[in-house]
C-alpha cells in the first residue's frame, strides 16, 4: 500500500468517524424526542419537527378530550349502543335509538375526520324515517352534501331493521323499515304486552310526596305526589331497581305543645291508644294554647327538650301524633294509587351528628355569625349545617340524607320532586355533596325535578273561596263529585251498572286530576280547572279513557275475546298493507323511544302527547279501515281478525301509557 | 351637495374642501335640510350651523334637530352661545334634558340691548381709566372685553368691541401725533424681544419633562368619557360610568399593555411614556399588563426584560397584571355574546379570510343554540386547529368583517397550562381587560383606529364599562429595524451580537450604548401626542442624550490613537499629580486627579510633520500646550522607527504663561490604562432598509459592514474602577460609557455619541 493509498485510507476512515458521530449524536437527540432538543443539535429536519410538533399537539388535544370525557361521567348515549335485532325477539325496539346509532356509525366509517357530527332523523313523509345529518357534515366538510348523503348511506351497515334506504333531495337518506320486522314487533306487543327497550338497571330512589306530620296535604303535595308516583313507575318498568321514598316531616319543635297537649287531654295515651279523628283541630288547638298559655308554652318547650332526649314516654306520645298523621296520609295514597316508604326526618338524627361531626373534620365548615356554614363552587348561598343555636336544620338533614341513600340504599341515581322553589337549595345541596365526596358525577346521577305553582282560573295561587289553602281530601272529593256530575249528564248511569259506574266515576276524577297535572310542562306553573280536565273532548284524561274503552268495545261488540284475539296473533305476524295500518303500527312502536327520551330530563308531558298521538292515530286508521263488517241490518258479515289485533295493540300501548301515568283505567264507560 | 354647502355661506373653495370629508358632508347636508323654513339661512346663520356640525361629537347627534333649530330661529345667534349650548347637551346626554335649563345655560334668545352694553362698557372703562388716560392709544383694550363679556354674557361682541372704542375715543378725544408714533416703537421693540422670547422657549422645551409636557394634554376627564368624539352612549352609560368612577374615585388609570412575545425598542418608549407619565401627571395608576392571550410566542425571559426596562424607565407599574387572568371571565362573556345572537361560531378555513374583502361567512345566521353547542365543542377540544373560530358580528371601520374572537390551539400557556384549547384575539381581549381594569384613558397608536368601533362595541354589547380609546402616531426609526423576526435574524446571520447589540434600538441596546433613561424620555416628550406616524432620524434622540450627558458625565482623557512622547526637560522627580475638573464650568461636580509624567502619548492626529495653514496643534514648529496640566510641549526631535515611521517624539517642556499661549490644547495620558474602544456607526447605510423600493434585497443587503470598530485605547486612570454603564466625555471625542464585558483589568467602553452631531465616525 503506497503512502498515498494509506492517507486516502485514513481520510476516508476519518470522515466515516465524524459521520458515525453525527449519526449517533441525532440518535441521542431522537431519544429525548423533543423538538427542542434537536433543534440545539443543529439537527433539523423539517419533516420531523413537523411531526413532533404535530405529535404534541395531538397530546395536548387528546388530553383536553379526556378530561371533558371525565367531566361529562364518561357515558355515552344511548344511541350509542347497537344491539342485535335478535335482542328485540322479546322486547320492544327503541328503533329511533338503533337507527341514530347506526348512522352515527355510518357517518363514522364514512368521514371519520369529521367531529362530533349530529345525526339527525326524523320521521319522513316519503319514507319511514330520515336522516338529515349530510347537510350539516357537507357544510362542515366544504363537499358536495348529495355525495356526502351517498357515502354515508354506502356506509350503513346492512341491520335487519331497514328494508331499503335512498337517498332524495339535496342529500336526505330516506330509510324505509323492515316490514316483517315491525310486524314482529306488534304481534310481540299483543302477545307479550308491553315490554321495556334495553337498558342498563340501576338502583333509583326516589323521595318525593313529603309532607309534614299533623299538617294537612294541600293541592302543592298532590303535584308531588302525582310526578314521583309517575317517574317511580316508568323507573320501574324501565326495570330499574327503585325505592319510594317520602321524606316526612317528622321532627321538630311543634312537637313539644302536640305533646304537652297531648298530655292534657289525654293522659293514659301511653297504654290507650289517643282517640284523635281530626288532627288539624288537635293541632290548632295546641297552637293556640301555645300563642296565649306562658306556663303551657314553657311545657312544650321541655317537651322537645325530653322528646330529643328519647324519653320514653314522650317518644310514645310522638308516635302516636305520627301514627294518627301518616294513617290519614294513607289513606290519601290509597284512592291515588300511590305507594310509598315513610321515612321521616327522625330517622336521620344520628347521621346528622355523624355529618357535622365529619363535615367538621374535613374542614368544611366555615364559622358565620356564630352559624357554621358550608360553601361549594357553584353555589351562591351556602348550606347552614348547624344553627347559632347548635340545632340542625333542613340542609343538615339532607345532607344527611344524601349520604344515607348513596352509602347505604347504595342509590345510584338519586331524584328528589320538590316544588322550582327548592332548585337552588337542591343546586347547592348537590354541589356540597360533590364537594364532600358523596358521589362522583360520573358514578352517580342526581336530579331535582321541580315544579311550578298550581294556580287557580283566576291565574293566582289556588286557594279556597275563603282564601285558605285547599285540603287535598277536599280537592279529591270534590272531583269525585264533578265527575259523577259529568257522567250522569252522559247517562252513563244508565249504561253501566252502579259498580261500574263507581269504577268509572273513580277513575275518572282521579285520572282526569292526574294527567292536567302531567300533561303539562312541569316546569311551569299550570292553571287547575275541573271543567278543562273533565272536558271530553281534546287532550283529557276523561276523553282517552273513554277512547280507550271504545277501542276495547270493538272486539267485544264482534263477540271476539283478548285471548282469542292473542291467539290470532299467535296464527301469524300482523299484515299491514293499507297506509293507515301501517302508520298506526310505527306510532305505536315508538313509545320506547318516549320512555327513554323521559329519562333523559324526567319531563313526563311527552308521554302524554304520545298518548293523545295514538288515539289520533287510531281514529285515523279506524276511519279507513273496517275492523268488522256488518250489513244494513247490523248483522256482522266480516270481521278483520288482523286489524282486531292491530286495536289489540293499541289498546296495550294507551294501557301501559295510564299506568305510568299512574291512572287507571275501565274496561267500561 | 355643493349647493347645499354654499348655502350655508361657504366660499367656493371651502366647499371644495369640505366636499372632500364625505362624512362631514353628510351631516352639513342634513343640518341644511333641517334648517329649511326655520328662518332665514343668512351668513352668520350659516356660519354658526357649520361650526354645529364640525364641533358637535357624533354621539350627541341625537340633539342636533334642536340645535339646527335654535340656530335656524336665530335664538342662538352667536358662537359663545352655540359653545354653550354644546357644552350643555354633552353634559345632559344621560340627564333629563330640560329645556328651561338649556335655554337659560346658552343663552338661546337673549339679546343685550345697546344700552346695556353702554352701561357695562362704562362701567369697565370707568374702572381703568386712570390707566388708560396716561397710556393712551397705546393701552391694550382686549382684556375689557373680556370684562364686559363678564357682566353681559350674551353680549354680541362686535358691538363690544365698537362700543369701547367708542367710549376710548370719547374719553381721549381724536389720536395726537404721538399717539400715532408710538405704535411703530412698539414694533421696534418686540423685534428685540423676538430671540430671547424664543430662546427662553427653547431652554423650556429642553427642559420639559414627560409629566410636564402630559400635564398640558386635553383628555377626558374621568367619568366623563361620554364627551369624547366617537364615544357610544347607552341606556347603560350613566350607570357604568357612575359604578366606574365609584370604583376608581375618579383616579386616571391608563395601562402599558406589550405582548411578552419580544424585547422593547424606542417605539415601545413613546408608549411606555404617553402612558406612565400620563398617569403620573393627574396623580393616577397605571398598570403593567402582559397581553399573554397567544400562548405560542410567551418565554419568561420576556417577561423580566419587559419589566426592567419600564423600570429602567423611570416607572413603577402601580399592578402588573396579564390577559390571562382574565380568560374564564373572557370564556363567560363569549357565551353571553352567543346567547345575545352576538357572535357565531365559523367553520371558514384561516386562508379563505385571509386578505381584502374575504366571502362573508355562511354561519353567519346559525341559531344561537348551535353556535353555543359548537363553542363548547370547540373548549373541548373536538374540533381541530382552523375548524371552527368564534367571530363577532361586527364590522371594522376598514370594512373587515365579523373578527375573530376566539381560535383554536392546542398548546399550552405559560400561565394557565393546559387548561385551554382556545385563545381570545387581541380584538376580542384588549377592550375588555380595558374595561376590567376600569383603565379610564386607553392610549394606542394610530394603527388602532380601526379597532376603535369594534372595541366600543363589544363593550357595549357586553354592557360592561367602556372606556375611551385616544390614539397618537406611532413612532418610527430611520436606519434600523425593530421587529423581532428581524433582529433575531441580525443575530443569527452574526451581524450584531445579541438583542442589546448598542448598534439596534432596543431599550436593552441603547441602555447598554450609554443612553441614559432621561434622555430617552426628554426625547418621547419632544414628540408630542399628534396622531400622525412620524420617523425620527437618530440624530434627534442622540441629540437627547448629548443634552444629558453633558451636564453629567465626567470628564476624561483618552488617546485613541497613540503616538509616544518623552519630555527631555520633565521639570519634576517622578510622576505628579494633575487636578482635573469633573465637569468644566460646574466646580460643584468636583475634581479628578490624573498622573503627570515625563512619558506621555497624545492622539496621533495631534501631530503633523509637515506644517498647513489653519492646523493650531503640534507641528515641528508649533508647539502645543497639554490640557489641565499647565505645559506647553515643543518637538525636539522626531524619532524614527525601522521601517522610517514616526516612533515617538522628544519635546522640551515649559509652564504656561500668559506670554506664550498657545493656539491649542490637547489631550494626553500618562501612566495610562489601556482599555477596548467600540466605536460604533449605523448598522444600515439607507434611511429605510425595509422599504423595498430603496434596498431591493432586503434589510439585510444594506448592513453597515463598518458598522462596528473596536479599538485599543489609552484612557487617564480616573476611569479606574467604573462601573458598568457609567458614563464618561472623552474629551474631544464623545461620550463613553462602560460595557458589561468589563473586566476589572480591562474596561470596555462604548461610544455611546460623538461630541457634534455631524461627527458620525467619531
Amino acid at each position: 500500500m503506497s503512502e498515498a493509498e494509506l492517507r486516502q485510507h485514513h481520510l476516508r476512515v476519518v470522515k466515516m468517524e465524524e459521520e458515525a458521530e453525527r449519526l449517533a449524536s441525532s440518535l441521542g437527540a431522537l431519544m429525548t424526542g423533543t423538538a427542542e432538543a434537536l433543534e440545539t443539535k443543529g439537527l433539523v429536519d423539517k419533516e420531523l419537527t413537523d411531526l413532533l410538533n404535530e405529535n404534541k399537539k395531538l397530546k395536548y388535544r387528546t388530553n383536553i378530550l379526556k378530561r371533558r370525557v371525565a367531566q361529562m361521567g364518561g357515558k355515552s348515549s344511548s344511541s350509542d349502543t347497537i344491539l342485535s335485532p335478535d335482542s328485540f325477539k322479546d322486547q320492544m325496539c327503541n328503533i329511533l335509538g338503533q337507527l341514530e346509532g347506526i348512522f352515527s356509525r355510518a357517518i363514522q366509517s364514512a368521514y371519520p375526520e369529521a367531529t362530533s357530527p349530529v345525526v339527525q332523523i326524523q320521521l319522513s313523509k316519503h319514507a319511514d324515517y330520515q336522516c338529515n345529518a349530510a347537510m350539516a357534515l357537507a357544510k362542515s366538510l366544504k363537499k358536495n352534501p348529495r355525495e356526502v348523503g351517498e357515502k354515508i348511506l354506502n356506509n350503513v351497515a346492512t341491520n335487519p331493521l331497514i328494508a331499503k334506504m335512498d337517498l332524495s333531495g339535496p342529500g336526505f337518506v330516506n330509510v324505509f323499515l323492515n316490514q316483517d320486522f315491525i310486524r314482529q314487533q306488534v304481534t310481540n306487543l299483543v302477545m307479550k304486552g308491553v315490554t321495556p327497550p334495553p337498558t342498563t338497571p340501576m338502583r333509583v330512589v326516589i323521595d318525593f310526596s313529603s309532607p309534614n306530620i299533623a299538617k294537612e296535604m294541600h293541592v302543592g303535595h298532590l303535584r308531588s305526589t302525582v310526578i314521583g308516583e309517575s317517574i317511580a313507575r316508568l323507573m320501574e318498568f324501565l326495570g330499574h331497581n327503585v325505592l319510594r321514598l317520602n321524606h316526612l316531616g317528622d321532627w321538630g319543635t311543634q312537637f313539644g305543645m302536640l305533646i304537652a297537649h297531648l298530655q292534657d287531654k289525654f293522659p293514659n295515651f301511653a297504654t290507650s291508644p289517643p282517640p284523635i279523628s281530626d288532627l288539624q283541630t288537635f293541632y290548632k288547638e295546641s297552637k293556640a294554647r301555645f300563642d296565649e298559655d306562658e306556663p303551657f308554652k314553657k311545657r312544650a318547650y321541655e317537651a322537645v327538650v325530653k322528646l330529643q332526649a328519647h324519653d320514653p314516654k314522650h317518644i310514645k306520645g310522638w308516635e302516636e301524633i305520627c301514627e294518627i298523621s301518616k294513617k290519614e296520609f294513607k289513606k290519601v295514597y290509597k284512592r291515588l294509587g300511590v305507594v310509598l316508604v315513610d321515612r321521616g326526618e327522625s330517622f336521620y338524627q344520628s347521621r346528622m351528628e355523624d355529618i357535622v361531626k365529619s363535615l367538621g373534620a374535613a374542614g368544611m365548615l366555615e364559622e358565620d355569625e356564630g352559624r357554621k356554614v358550608m360553601f361549594a363552587e357553584g353555589a351562591d348561598i351556602p348550606l347552614t349545617i348547624v344553627k347559632s343555636d347548635g340545632g340542625f336544620t333542613y340542609d343538615t338533614s339532607d345532607m344527611a340524607c344524601m349520604k344515607q341513600r348513596i352509602e347505604e340504599e347504595l342509590g345510584q341515581w338519586l331524584i328528589y320532586v320538590t316544588d322550582a322553589g327548592q332548585s337552588q337549595h337542591f343546586k347547592t345541596l348537590f354541589a356540597c355533596a360533590k364537594k364532600v365526596g358523596f358521589y362522583a358525577p360520573d358514578r352517580i346521577r342526581v336530579s331535582h325535578v321541580p315544579f311550578g305553582v298550581v294556580l287557580g282560573e283566576d291565574k293566582k295561587r289556588f286557594k279556597t273561596r275563603s282564601g285558605e289553602t285547599v285540603r287535598l281530601v277536599d280537592l279529591l272529593d270534590e272531583g269525585l263529585q264533578r265527575s259523577e256530575e259529568k257522567l250522569r249528564e252522559k247517562e252513563r248511569d244508565k249504561a253501566l251498572t252502579q259498580e261500574e259506574f263507581t269504577r268509572a266515576r273513580d277513575a275518572v276524577a282521579y285520572g282526569c286530576v292526574k294527567y292536567a297535572d302531567l300533561s303539562h310542562d312541569r316546569a311551569r306553573d299550570y292553571v287547575f280547572s275541573f271543567d278543562r280536565m273533565l272536558d271530553f273532548r281534546g287532550n283529557t284524561a276523561a276523553y282517552l279513557l273513554y277512547a280507550l274503552t271504545r277501542i276495547r268495545s270493538i272486539a267485544r261488540t264482534a263477540g271476539v275475546s283478548s285471548e282469542e284475539v292473542v291467539s290470532m296473533a299467535q296464527k301469524g305476524t300482523v299484515e299491514l298493507d293499507h297506509e293507515k295500518e301501517w302508520k298506526l303500527a310505527r306510532t305505536l312502536l315508538k313509545l320506547p323511544d318516549v320512555l327513554i327520551r323521559i329519562t333523559d330530563d324526567l319531563y313526563l308531558h311527552p308521554l302524554c302527547e304520545y298518548l293523545y298521538e295514538v288515539s289520533s292515530v287510531f281514529t285515523e286508521f279506524y276511519d279507513n279501515c273496517y275492523c268488522v263488517e256488518k250489513d244494513s241490518s247490523g248483522k256482522i258479515v266480516k270481521i278483520n281478525n288482523n286489524r282486531l289485533v292491530l286495536c289489540e295493540a293499541t289498546a296495550a300501548v294507551m294501557e301501559k301509557c295510564f299506568f305510568l301515568l299512574g291512572i287507571n283505567t275501565v274496561s267500561k264507560m | 351637495m355643493a349647493e347645499k354647502l354654499k348655502s350655508l355661506g361657504l366660499s367656493d373653495q371651502k366647499v371644495k374642501e369640505t366636499l372632500k370629508n364625505e362624512s362631514l358632508t353628510v351631516i352639513l347636508a342634513d343640518i341644511v335640510d333641517q334648517a329649511q323654513g326655520k328662518g332665514e339661512l343668512n351668513k352668520s346663520v350659516g356660519n354658526l350651523l357649520y361650526n354645529l356640525g364640525t364641533k358637535l361629537p357624533r354621539q350627541f347627534h341625537t340633539r342636533l334637530p334642536l340645535l339646527v333649530e335654535y340656530v335656524a330661529r336665530a335664538q342662538i345667534n352667536q358662537e359663545a352661545k352655540l359653545t354653550a349650548a354644546i357644552k350643555f347637551v354633552q353634559d345632559h346626554a344621560m340627564k333629563e334634558f330640560n329645556t328651561a335649563e338649556f335655554e337659560k345655560a346658552c343663552g338661546a334668545g337673549v339679546e343685550v340691548s345697546q344700552d346695556e352694553i353702554e352701561a357695562a362698557v362704562a362701567q369697565v372703562i370707568k374702572k381703568h381709566k386712570e390707566v388708560i388716560l396716561k397710556q393712551r392709544y397705546q393701552y391694550n383694550t382686549g382684556p375689557l372685553m373680556g370684562q364686559v363679556r363678564a357682566i353681559l354674557q350674551w353680549a354680541d361682541s362686535r358691538k363690544v368691541k365698537e362700543e369701547i372704542d367708542l367710549q376710548i375715543l370719547t374719553l381721549l378725544g381724536p389720536k395726537k401725533e404721538e399717539d400715532l408714533v408710538k405704535p411703530v416703537k412698539k414694533k421696534t421693540e418686540k423685534k428685540e424681544n423676538k430671540p430671547e422670547v424664543a430662546q427662553v422657549q427653547h431652554t423650556e422645551k429642553q427642559s420639559l419633562t414627560m409629566t410636564d409636557f402630559l400635564k398640558t394634554v386635553h383628555f377626558h376627564a374621568p367619568g366623563q368619557n361620554h364627551k369624547t368624539e366617537g364615544y357610544v352612549i347607552t341606556e347603560n352609560t350613566s350607570r357604568l360610568l357612575q359604578e366606574h368612577l365609584k370604583i376608581t374615585g375618579g383616579q386616571v388609570r391608563t395601562r402599558f399593555p406589550p405582548e411578552p412575545n419580544g424585547i422593547l425598542h424606542i417605539g415601545h418608549a413613546k408608549a411606555i411614556n404617553i402612558n406612565f407619565g400620563y398617569a403620573a401627571a393627574n396623580n393616577g395608576m397605571c398598570f403593567l399588563r402582559y397581553d399573554d392571550t397567544n400562548p405560542e410566542k410567551e418565554e419568561e425571559k420576556f417577561f423580566v426584560g419587559i419589566k426592567n426596562m419600564v423600570e429602567w424607565l423611570g416607572y413603577k407599574p402601580h399592578q402588573i397584571t396579564h390577559s390571562s387572568d382574565n380568560f374564564q371571565q373572557l370564556y363567560e362573556w363569549a357565551v353571553t355574546l352567543i346567547k345575545k345572537d352576538l357572535a357565531y361560531v365559523c367553520h371558514q378555513r384561516p386562508e379563505e379570510v385571509r386578505g381584502h374583502d374575504p366571502p362573508p361567512s355562511p354561519w353567519r345566521e346559525r341559531p344561537i343554540h348551535e353556535s353555543l353547542q359548537l363553542f363548547e365543542d370547540m373548549k373541548n377540544g373536538k374540533f381541530d386547529e382552523g375548524e371552527a373560530t368564534l367571530r363577532l358580528k361586527t364590522m371594522l371601520e376598514e370594512g373587515k368583517m365579523d373578527p375573530v374572537a376566539y381560535r383554536i390551539k392546542f398548546i399550552a400557556h405559560h400561565r394557565t397550562g393546559d387548561t385551554w384549547c382556545i385563545y381570545p384575539t387581541y380584538d376580542y381581549t384588549h377592550c375588555l381587560c380595558d374595561s376590567i381594569e376600569h383603565i379610564t384613558h386607553s392610549l394606542c397608536t394610530k394603527e388602532f383606529q380601526a379597532r376603535r368601533s369594534s372595541y366600543y362595541w363589544l363593550c357595549n354589547a357586553l354592557d360592561v364599562y367602556c372606556p375611551v380609546q385616544w390614539e397618537y402616531g406611532r413612532l418610527n426609526m430611520h436606519y434600523t429595524v425593530v421587529s423581532k423576526r428581524k433582529i433575531a435574524k441580525l443575530i443569527s446571520e452574526g451581524f450584531v451580537r445579541d438583542w442589546d447589540d448598542p448598534r439596534l434600538f432596543t431599550l436593552s441596546a441603547l441602555r447598554r450604548r450609554g443612553f441614559p433613561q432621561e434622555a430617552i424620555n426628554n426625547f418621547c416628550a419632544t414628540l408630542g401626542l399628534t396622531g400622525a406616524q412620524i420617523i425620527i432620524h437618530p440624530d434627534a434622540l442622540e441629540a437627547c442624550v448629548r443634552d444629558v450627558l453633558n451636564v453629567t458625565s465626567h470628564r476624561a482623557m483618552a488617546v485613541l490613537n497613540p503616538l509616544r512622547v518623552i519630555i527631555t526637560n520633565y521639570p519634576n522627580k517622578g510622576p505628579t499629580n494633575v487636578t482635573v475638573p469633573n465637569i468644566p464650568g460646574n466646580d460643584s461636580a468636583g475634581t479628578h486627579t490624573v498622573i503627570f509624567d515625563e512619558e506621555v502619548w497624545i492622539e496621533s492626529s495631534d501631530f503633523q510633520e509637515v506644517e498647513e495653514k489653519g492646523y493650531r496643534r503640534l507641528t515641528p514648529s508649533q508647539s502645543v500646550g497639554l490640557r489641565h496640566c499647565g505645559y506647553i510641549i515643543q518637538v525636539q526631535e522626531v524619532v524614527r522607527n525601522a521601517q522610517g515611521g514616526i516612533d515617538h517624539l522628544k519635546v522640551t517642556c515649559h509652564k504656561t504663561t500668559d506670554a506664550n499661549k498657545p493656539k491649542a490644547f490637547i489631550q494626553w495620558v500618562s501612566k495610562p490604562l489601556k482599555c477596548e474602544v467600540r466605536l460604533y456607526e449605523r448598522l444600515f447605510n439607507h434611511k429605510s432598509p425595509e422599504d423595498p423600493s430603496v434596498v431591493p434585497g432586503g434589510f439585510l443587503t444594506d448592513i453597515n459592514t463598518n458598522s462596528l470598530n473596536v479599538l485599543s485605547a489609552l484612557v487617564d486612570v480616573s476611569v479606574k474602577g467604573a462601573q458598568v454603564l457609567q458614563k464618561f466625555q472623552f474629551e474631544r471625542f464623545g461620550y463613553f460609557s462602560v460595557d458589561p464585558d468589563s473586566t476589572p483589568d480591562n474596561l470596555v467602553f462604548n461610544c455611546t455619541v460623538g461630541l457634534k452631531e455631524d461627527k458620525g465616525k467619531v
